[in-house]
Formats: structure tokens, C-alpha cells, sequence
């Protein structure tokens, strides 16, 4: 095992060092990094172009020039001597400066992205291969080829028309017509007969009581002018709690099993008592806070669970967790949404709370409630604009190794036991169905620091994309350089990451020899 | 030693975990804050104006060549004062609120710069003698004294400041006399110097990089007296402490987010640089300790990093910023103009498309050739489909050195010869060809649409007359470096941009050998009327000049300007008061007199 994590790093190493020397020529032969200045009509032309040549070793011949750079580099595998020299860009900018400040943006872009596509994926590919070659299928693979297909400047020019200058306007004056409020129990209830699927009667009916109740909930919403004071509150956020404990206690036990029901319902009977207790504490709050809360209502969801004891114990624990944690995420968007108020009004912000460029509202300062408002209000078009392009990959994936697992033998078995349809696909076949996502979820969660050129262009997010689309319409070596080891380094790790755990994970795959 | 019972062992666990637990807890709060709308509260009360820019800023020196870029002259230009500023003529407008500029005697031409009493850095510094003097020595390159050999390699000397600008014309300037009150310097030229009112000594603050590079502030007009100037005939070892100084200045303003050190962006001008959010946003805020008279309306200036031109549209229409001057297009324009509530403004910009013809091949070796050649460029109909859907006013250019509207335009224009070539003369250029149909190679940047169009509508034309038309449609990666290769075209279109101002510029595009006189155009009469020209320092002895040459230069059928590049700015329904400006600064020309919209 060690000798092959050698090897393998041996001949990445041998690889990168080839992988950069090639880059650093094709970016140095894909133009003329002077070519503004050829075009300028000032006197000291000539004076201008040798300053440059000077400041980027022009005189020094590629090939040659990358080791100039490698030399420079090479210095950054000092630990501690803080000799890193990445060269300098164009306008005399410090590539090492330049470095931290794309890859955080992009790290803040994408890591919610990718995550969120992962879950989503997950989910509506496993929806979608349990209900194979029905319409739900059908369309859902139709909706996320056509989001694929779609050229991401294009989704975002769609998301930032629709969802923030037309939400924003609604919200100047929020008003549901009748004629949208039927419009969507309508969508809403195709969508949930077709999921929940089963004879006509039992369609139509999911079909009566979701379009009700979906237009129902909004028509209540536009009411108390939820869109524009959204909260949760102290009546809805038990109800919530209470739910989740519920819909837990079916996916992870099945609701006959009283004792992972009490479970669930004691979790979230904690969730609540946190609810009323923690809000003073909210308000002087930091991330840490949070953080520390929510592990300890985690932690004591758990212990419900442990405490419930009994042969299962283990899925008592994790629904006792699950509730309790979901709970968590739910009092703090509770508290989030009652910062809302002061968000939209804030002179800054000036009603229009949805962004469609940058990463924060410049000028705008206030607690940590405010600013992560502000945040999600910029990250969400972006963020919806990647997981709505990346879901496709997902759910083929997840769609295609779930029917997989579906057809093995011991699924087959599983059922000849008489166990019931919730017992196979949760503890049998769901597991056995994310393997391959073992294989691609490493890489791609390590692509993530290579940004997303397009996205972060039309979003004005300045992450690692942008960085290196700039460099490379400047023919500027250096940062493209730069990106290009990041990035190869982090894909090189996981790839060897993504090898390592699969063997783990499928026995069936022997560790390399 | 008793042991606990397991459970109580758990439970003792518990308890200290909680404790724990509590501990950190009570680390990762923060005090409440007071009020629960402390964000209003703070808020100033003169409002904001954000502006998106396509860049982001990269340095605070705009006198070097990495710092004299668009964004960064902007976010200078509302943080610097200075003596003069130029409006959307452009005309030199001079801020006497700063200082005064002085003509003290045409010949020798001895100009007096003073800045006014009580001037002063944000940091409290007056702005006196020594800036001026850090200014002028590295516009001037008074102390280098390098030697280039003909590969333009150095071979000895030093060449201390990198200035962005051309030291010609400054250079023939002695050292100046500091005036007694030690904030006014006088400029001898030894020669006239046609632009010497685009010079002004300001610039970074002296005192902060004499600190910086380890020599003594308040000494710093003497270090300056004390030094020798450079001779490239006898050339000298390095002075360090200049060389400590010079080399601070080139590169110690670069930055890619806010230094720590303010002095490293302290301000003269009306407001100062607050935040700088690396990748997104630089704010501006009031500076406390201007007094001069461009006062603005707005307590804050916002300049927002946005790339991408649908990007700007969209965001303009969000309400997320108030002014935008975006690469105009026709689909730019036409969603700007859909959208309620905005004020669009085009207009022309100070960039033009020109086709120049080569002197030095052999096509173009007989006059009546170019001259049949240049008769049938339809410019009208390019101008017509390139540019009239964005700017319905504009026109034909049809002046070599002078733009639409400067003044002479029209004088120039009414003598210099373009009439003849207002229209396409098919029949003008066959008889002139005689029945020869010369081969001529047209090159052009084909990643460039304009140019591209330019090109096939030249082309359809000329071919009409007999010309056998070849496409010699370059990369964008290679045709800048075949400008340099004249044995490769025979004609050339591409674009020059001018800041509208200054005459200095032109002996190097029509001059004999000069730089940016690609084709090899070559007429002793206009090169007289160039060394005549830089040393002329009155305006109306320069246009003069300038008209003469202009006659001359398209009687030999240089080549044609084609056209000048549209702009478009947009400005949302929260700012009043700004006008279209077709040059440098842009939409922010005139900042002070922008106001909230009531």
C-alpha cells in the first residue's frame, strides 16, 4: 500500500513538472503580451515595451523563462522560509497576493455549489431510478439535460432576470394573482403524484391534496405579507421540528417502530426547548456559536437515541442526531429570516435584497446575521446556476447505479424475506449505490478550486476562473502558472484519494498491490 | 483510589464536556451590538454613487506603466487634486483651488507651478516644493543616464524613474528654482515645448516615499539639488539613495488589495480610498482635510469590479450600481434601452479605425494608385453599418490628426483634400488606373468584427475599380507584431486611441521613421512642419502647423481615417448630473457636480 502511495506520487510529481513545462509554453505561445503597447500612439513606445519586456524576462526565450519561473517556485516547498516567488503579473501584482484572494472567492463559490448539487443529485437520482421510465423520470431527465446543455452565461442572464430583478420587483409590491397561486398548486401537484406515484385514485388524490395545500400555503404566505417579513416563528418552527422528526423516523425505521418515533419526537421536543432559549444568545452570536450550539443539540439527539436503546440502537442514535440537527438548521434560518427586515431596508441594500453581481454588498456593515444574509443574497444566483448546470452528471450517475444495485441478486433476496420497500432501498440498496460516486466526488470536489471561468465572469466573482482568464487574455504566464499547479496538485491528490477509497469501499476491488 | 461506576464515569464526562462546551461558547460571542439598526444609524448621510468599472484597481502610482491604467487613473482622479483637469472638450481647465499655473515667459518658456497655502495630504503633509520635484524628476528622466546599444540593450548608466508618459519635451527642462514660500516651482525649457500645459508636477506624495526608501523627508529638495544631472556621454555608478527612491517609486504602489500602511494611499483630492474589497469593490469616502472647491454631493463613492457588459446592464437595472460605461455593442445598447428608468448616453470615444497605406511597396509606388485606391473605400457605408446603430450622430472622420470637435476640426476638414474622397468614385479610380489592376494585400486583426466588416466592404468596392483585393487577415495574437513587418501588406486597417489633447503625438505617426509610422511614410516638408510644430508653444501657431501638414499628408494619400469607435454610458434613476464624455476619465469627468436624485 505505502510503496504504490509512492510510486504514485512519484510519478504525479514527474508528471506536473512535465504538465507545467507544456503549459508554460502554449500560454506563452498563445500571444503577445505586448500588444497593447504595439498599438499605442505614445512617444515612448519603445521605452514602454522594453520597461515591460524587463519586468516579465520577455528577452528570455520560453522554454528557458519556465525555468526562470521554476526556480521561483520550487522555493514555495520551503516550509517555513516564506521564499515563495510566483512572479509577478502584468501590472507588477504579486501572484502570491493575487493567489489567496481568487482561491478564497472560489472556495466560497463553489463548495456550497458542489455540495449541493452532490444532495440533490443524489436525491432526485434516486427518486428518478425508482420510479424508472414514468413521466417524474422522464421529465426530470429532460429538465436537467436541458440545464446541462444550456451555456451557463445564458442560464445566469435567465436567473438574474427572473429570479433577482423580477423578485425584486415583486417584492417592491408583494402580491400572488389567483391565476399564479393555481398556476403553482398545479405544477405542485403533478410533481408530487408523480413521485409518490402508485393506481389512479391514490394520483389523483396525492395530486388534490398537495395542489391544495401548496396554493394554500402561498395564498397564507401573500396574506401576511410573508415575502416581504418572511420568518418562521414560534408556531410554524415546533410543527416544522415536529415534521422532521416524523419524515426521519419513516426514511431511517419506518413509523411502526414507536420507540424510533419517541426518538425522533424527544429530538425534537430538545430542538424547540433550544428554539426559545438560545435567541438571546443568537443575537450576540459568531459562527463559532453556532457551531458549538448545533454540536450540542447534535450530540444530545444522539444520546436520545442511545438512551432509546435496544437492538437498533444504532438507527435510533441516527435518527435522534438527524432530527435534531435538521431541527438546528431550521432555528437558524429562523434567525436569519428575522434579520430580514433590517437587510431590506437597509439604505444599501434599498429594497432590492437579491444581487447579481459580486460577493458582498460593498459598504454594508452589521452582525453576523446581516452579513450572512447579504452573502446568501449574492451566492444564490450563482450557486443555483452551477447546481443547476452540474445536477445532470449527478443524478445519470446516482440514477444508473441505484437500477444497478436494484437488479443484484441480494436486492432480489432482500425482498423474498418479505422485507418491506423502505428496509431495501434505505439499508440495502442505497448505500451499495453511492459507490460509484466514489470514484468522481473527490475530483470534483478538488476541480472546485479550479473556479468556473464562466460563472465567476458573469457574476463578477473574482476566484480562480477569473484569474486565470484574465492572465490568459493578458498572455501573462505567471498566474496562469499558478492556477494551473493549484489546480493539478489538488486533482492529483484526489484522484489518488478517490483510488484509495474505493478500494476501502468496494470489497469486491482489491488495494493495489 | 475508588473508581467511578461506569454510568456516573459517563455522566462526570458529560458534565465536563458541557463544561467545555460552555467555555467555548462564551469565547465565540460578541458583544450585542447597540440598537437593533446599527446599520442605519452609521449610514452617511450624502448617499452613495457606485459606479462598476471593468478592472480592478492594481496600484495608487498611475505615473508608472504598470499603474496608468483606466481604472486606476479613475480612482486617482477622485483622490487626486491637481492644477488642471480636462473637460468633454477636451480643454485644459485649470483648478485654482489647488494651485496656479503661470506663464512667466514664452521665450525661454519659464512656466511657475505654486500650490496654494494650506494644501495638505490627508496625512496632514502640505503639498509643497518636494512633491513637485519628485514629480518632475521622474517625468523628466533628468538623472538617467543610460546607454542603449542598437539591439536596445543597456550597456551602462542607469535609467532611474520608469515614467508611463514620454520624458520628450520635459527633458529640456533644467533643474527647477524652488520659490522662497517652498511650494512653488519654476520650469525653464530650453526650448519651447508645444504641450507644456499638459505637464503638471504632482503626483505620489514625496515624503512617503522618501520615508519609504530610507532617505530623510525634509531634506528632500536639497538630495534633489545635490545631484548631478545625467550624462549619457559620461555615465555613473548608481547613486543608491536615488536609486533606493526611483525604484519605490516604479513598483512600491502595486498592490492587489488595501497595504496596511495608509500612507500608501493618502489623498489630495475630494475623497479618499476607505476599503478595498480585493476582487469586488474600492469605496471612497470624503476626505476630511480637502479645502479645494470640487466639492461633491455624495459622501461616498463606490467603484464596483464588473466585467462582464451584460453583467453591468443587469446590475444597473438591479439597482446595484448607478452608472456604467460599458463596451458598447448593439445588444448592449438595445437592453440598456429597455430598461425603465435609465438614462443612456452614446456618443463617440477617443479610439478610431484608420487604413494606412504602405509607402514602401511597390503597389503603392505610384500616387495615382493610392489615390485610386483610397477612392473607392466606401467609408460612409462603413460608418453607416458599424456604427450609426450605436451613435445615430456619428460621422465620416475625415481628419488625419484632428478629432470631431476639437477645434480646427472643421477648418481642417474644409481644405485638407478629404472631400475627394467623401464619396466612392469607382469611376474616379478606374480612370486613374488606367486599366491596370494592381494587387493589393489588405491586413487586419479578423479576431476584430469592425475590422473584419471593414475589410469585406473595402474590398467589394476596390475590387469594382480593377483592384485584385487580398485577404490578409492576421490573429489576435500576431497581427500587432506584423504592423512592424511593412514587406507583408500593402494596407493595414486598425486603430489608434488619443487622449484628445497635446500635439507631440503627431510627428511619430506621420513623421519620417517614427514609431508608429508603420507604411514608411516619408515627406521632408511635414517633418519641418513637425520639428517646427514641438517647439511651438502658442495653440493658435500649432494649429496652424497642424492644418498645413494636414493638406500635405493626405495630398500624398497617406490613408484614411475610417471611423472613430462608438461609446455608450447608462446612468440610473439615482444620480443626476453626469454628461458623456468622450475621453479618458470617462462618465466621472465631472464628479463634484453630480447630486442624488431628488
Amino acid at each position: 500500500m505505502l510503496s504504490f502511495i509512492l510510486r504514485r506520487v512519484f510519478v504525479s510529481t514527474l508528471l506536473l513538472l512535465g504538465a507545467t513545462f507544456i503549459m508554460y509554453l502554449l500560454t506563452a505561445a498563445s500571444g503577445d503580451p505586448l500588444r497593447d503597447l504595439r498599438e499605442s500612439r505614445e512617444p515612448n513606445r519603445d521605452e514602454l515595451i522594453r520597461i515591460r519586456s524587463e519586468q516579465l524576462n520577455l528577452d528570455v526565450p520560453a522554454p528557458l523563462r519556465y525555468f526562470l519561473w521554476l526556480s521561483g517556485a520550487a522555493r514555495c516547498l520551503i516550509p517555513f522560509a516564506n521564499a515563495c516567488d510566483l512572479g509577478v503579473n502584468v501590472r507588477n501584482q504579486q501572484v502570491t497576493e493575487l493567489l489567496p484572494i481568487a482561491l478564497g472567492s472560489t472556495i466560497q463559490l463553489l463548495t456550497g455549489a458542489t455540495l449541493l448539487a452532490i444532495v440533490f443529485g443524489i436525491i432526485i437520482g434516486i427518486v428518478s431510478a425508482l420510479r424508472q421510465n414514468t413521466g417524474f423520470d422522464l421529465t426530470v431527465t429532460f429538465l436537467v439535460f436541458l440545464m446541462f446543455s444550456l451555456p451557463s452565461f445564458f442560464i445566469a442572464v435567465l436567473l438574474k432576470e427572473f429570479i433577482a430583478i423580477g423578485f425584486n420587483d415583486f417584492l417592491a409590491d408583494p402580491n400572488i394573482p389567483p391565476a399564479v397561486l393555481i398556476g403553482i398548486g398545479l405544477v405542485s401537484g403533478i410533481i408530487w403524484q408523480s413521485i409518490i406515484g402508485g393506481d389512479r385514485r391514490r394520483r389523483i388524490t396525492v395530486f388534490a391534496v398537495s395542489a391544495l395545500a401548496t396554493s394554500g400555503v402561498f395564498a397564507l404566505m401573500d396574506a401576511i405579507n410573508w415575502f416581504r417579513f418572511p420568518g418562521i416563528g414560534p408556531v410554524a418552527l415546533p410543527l416544522i421540528a415536529i415534521g422532521i422528526a416524523i419524515l426521519t423516523t419513516t426514511l431511517f425505521a419506518g413509523l411502526q417502530s414507536r420507540r424510533a418515533l419517541v426518538t425522533g419526537l424527544i429530538a425534537a421536543a430538545l430542538s424547540i426547548a433550544t428554539y426559545f432559549s438560545v435567541q438571546g444568545l443568537f443575537d450576540i452570536s459568531t459562527a463559532g456559536t453556532i457551531i458549538i450550539v448545533g454540536s450540542i443539540l447534535t450530540a444530545a439527539g444522539i444520546a436520545v437515541g442511545f438512551f432509546a436503546g435496544g437492538y437498533d440502537r444504532g438507527v435510533y442514535m441516527r435518527i435522534g442526531g438527524v432530527t435534531a440537527a435538521l431541527s438546528f438548521i431550521v432555528i437558524v434560518i429562523d434567525r436569519f429570516m428575522q434579520s430580514w427586515d433590517d437587510y431590506f431596508t437597509d439604505r444599501s441594500i434599498n429594497g432590492r435584497p437579491i444581487a447579481t453581481v459580486g460577493a458582498s454588498t460593498p459598504t454594508l456593515d452589521g452582525d453576523m446575521w446581516i452579513l450572512g444574509i447579504d452573502s446568501f443574497t449574492h451566492f444564490l444566483l450563482p450557486t443555483l446556476a452551477l447546481v443547476l448546470i452540474s445536477l445532470a452528471s449527478y443524478t445519470r450517475y446516482v440514477r444508473a447505479g441505484m437500477l444497478e444495485v436494484l437488479n443484484q441478486d441480494y436486492i432480489r433476496t432482500a425482498r423474498a424475506k418479505g422485507l418491506g420497500e423502505r428496509t431495501v432501498v434505505m439499508r440495502h440498496a442505497f448505500r451499495n449505490s453511492l459507490i460509484p460516486l466514489a470514484t468522481f466526488i473527490p475530483v470534483d470536489i478538488a476541480a472546485v478550486v479550479g473556479g468556473a471561468i464562466i460563472t465567476e465572469q458573469v457574476f463578477s466573482i473574482s476566484g480562480m476562473g477569473q484569474l486565470f482568464i484574465r492572465a490568459l487574455s493578458n498572455v501573462d504566464p505567471n498566474p496562469v502558472m499558478a492556477y494551473f499547479v493549484i489546480v493539478a496538485v489538488v486533482v492529483l491528490i484526489a484522484n489518488l484519494i478517490a483510488d484509495l477509497s474505493y478500494a476501502v469501499l468496494d470489497p469486491r476491488v482489491k488495494a493495489p498491490q | 483510589m475508588r473508581t467511578l461506576h461506569p454510568r456516573r464515569r459517563r455522566f462526570a464526562v458529560g458534565v465536563a464536556g458541557l463544561g467545555v462546551a460552555a467555555l467555548a461558547l462564551t469565547a465565540c460571542t460578541t458583544t450585542a451590538e447597540p440598537g437593533d439598526d446599527t446599520t442605519d444609524d452609521a449610514a452617511p448621510t450624502g448617499g452613495t454613487v457606485t459606479i462598476a468599472e471593468v478592472n480592478e484597481l492594481s496600484g495608487f502610482n498611475v505615473a508608472t506603466p504598470t499603474g496608468n491604467v483606466d481604472i486606476n487613473n479613475q480612482v486617482a482622479y477622485f483622490t487626486q487634486a491637481g492644477f488642471f483637469y480636462l473637460d468633454t472638450a477636451p480643454e485644459v481647465v485649470y483648478d485654482e483651488s489647488f494651485g496656479t499655473v503661470e506663464l512667466v515667459s514664452e521665450d525661454p518658456l519659464t512656466v511657475t507651478y505654486t500650490v496654494n497655502e494650506g494644501v495638505t495630504w490627508s496625512d496632514g503633509e502640505p503639498i509643497d516644493a518636494d512633491d513637485m520635484i519628485l514629480a518632475w524628476a521622474a517625468a523628466s528622466g533628468y538623472y538617467d543616464d543610460a546607454v542603449f546599444d542598437d539591439a536596445g540593450e543597456q550597456t551602462a548608466g542607469n535609467v532611474y524613474f520608469t515614467p508611463a508618459g514620454s520624458t520628450a519635451g520635459i527633458d529640456l527642462t533644467s533643474f527647477p528654482e524652488v520659490g522662497d514660500d517652498g511650494r512653488s516651482i519654476t520650469l525653464t525649457y530650453s526650448e519651447p515645448f508645444a504641450d507644456w500645459n499638459l505637464f503638471a508636477p504632482t503626483g505620489v506624495p514625496a515624503h512617503v516615499v522618501a520615508e519609504q526608501a530610507g532617505l530623510d523627508p525634509e531634506g528632500l529638495v536639497e538630495f534633489f539639488q545635490g545631484l548631478p544631472e545625467g550624462d549619457e556621454a559620461n555615465p555613473q555608478e548608481a547613486n543608491p539613495e536615488l536609486r533606493a527612491l526611483a525604484d519605490f517609486w516604479n513598483t512600491g504602489f502595486d498592490f492587489a488589495s488595501l497595504p496596511s500602511d495608509p500612507s500608501l494611499y493618502l489623498a489630495s483630492g475630494p475623497y479618499i480610498v476607505s476599503e478595498w474589497d480585493a476582487g469586488q469593490s474600492v469605496t471612497l469616502v470624503r476626505n476630511e482635510s480637502y479645502t479645494g472647491d470640487l466639492v461633491p454631493a455624495f459622501d461616498q463613492v463606490v467603484i464596483r469590479f464588473i466585467a462582464d457588459s451584460t453583467a453591468q446592464v443587469q446590475a444597473l437595472q438591479n439597482g446595484e450600481v448607478d452608472i456604467i460605461n460599458p463596451q458598447a455593442s448593439a445588444d448592449t445598447l438595445a437592453s440598456l434601452e429597455a430598461i425603465s428608468g435609465v438614462e443612456v448616453q452614446t456618443g463617440p470615444t477617443g479610439s478610431y479605425d484608420h487604413i494606412d497605406l504602405n509607402f514602401g511597396s511597390e503597389v503603392f509606388a505610384d500616387p495615382a494608385v493610392r489615390e485610386a485606391f483610397l477612392k473607392t473605400i466606401p467609408r460612409e457605408q462603413i460608418v453607416e453599418a458599424l456604427i450609426r446603430p450605436l451613435d445615430p450622430e456619428a460621422e465620416v472622420l475625415n481628419s488625419q490628426t484632428l478629432f470631431i470637435g476639437v477645434p480646427g476640426y472643421d477648418d481642417a476638414i474644409a481644405n485638407n483634400g478629404s472631400a475627394d474622397f467623401a464619396e466612392v468614385d469607382i469611376e474616379g479610380a478606374r480612370e486613374l488606373l488606367a486599366g491596370q489592376t494592381p494587387t493589393v494585400r489588405i491586413a487586419y486583426n479578423n479576431a476584430n468584427p469592425n475590422r473584419v466588416d471593414a475589410f469585406l466592404a473595402i474590398q467589394a468596392s476596390a475590387q469594382e475599380a480593377g483592384f485584385i483585393i487580398e485577404d490578409g487577415g492576421l490573429g489576435a495574437d500576431v497581427w500587432g507584431a506584423a504592423l512592424g513587418q511593412p514587406d507583408t501588406w500593402d494596407a493595414f486597417i486598425f486603430g489608434w486611441s488619443t487622449v484628445g489633447v497635446g500635439v507631440v503625438g503627431n510627428p511619430q505617426l506621420f513623421g519620417t521613421g517614427g514609431g508608429g509610422n508603420f507604411g514608411g511614410y516619408s515627406n521632408p516638408e511635414v517633418d519641418a512642419i513637425w520639428d517646427e510644430l514641438v517647439v511651438t508653444a502658442d495653440p493658435d501657431a500649432q494649429l496652424e502647423l497642424i492644418l498645413e501638414a494636414e493638406n500635405l499628408i493626405w495630398a500624398d494619400h497617406f490613408g484614411l481615417p475610417l471611423f472613430i469607435l462608438p461609446g455608450v454610458q447608462a446612468i440610473g434613476p439615482n444620480v443626476e448630473g453626469v454628461e458623456y464624455n468622450a475621453w479618458q476619465t470617462g462618465p466621472i469627468w465631472n464628479f463634484w457636480e453630480w447630486t442624488p436624485a431628488s
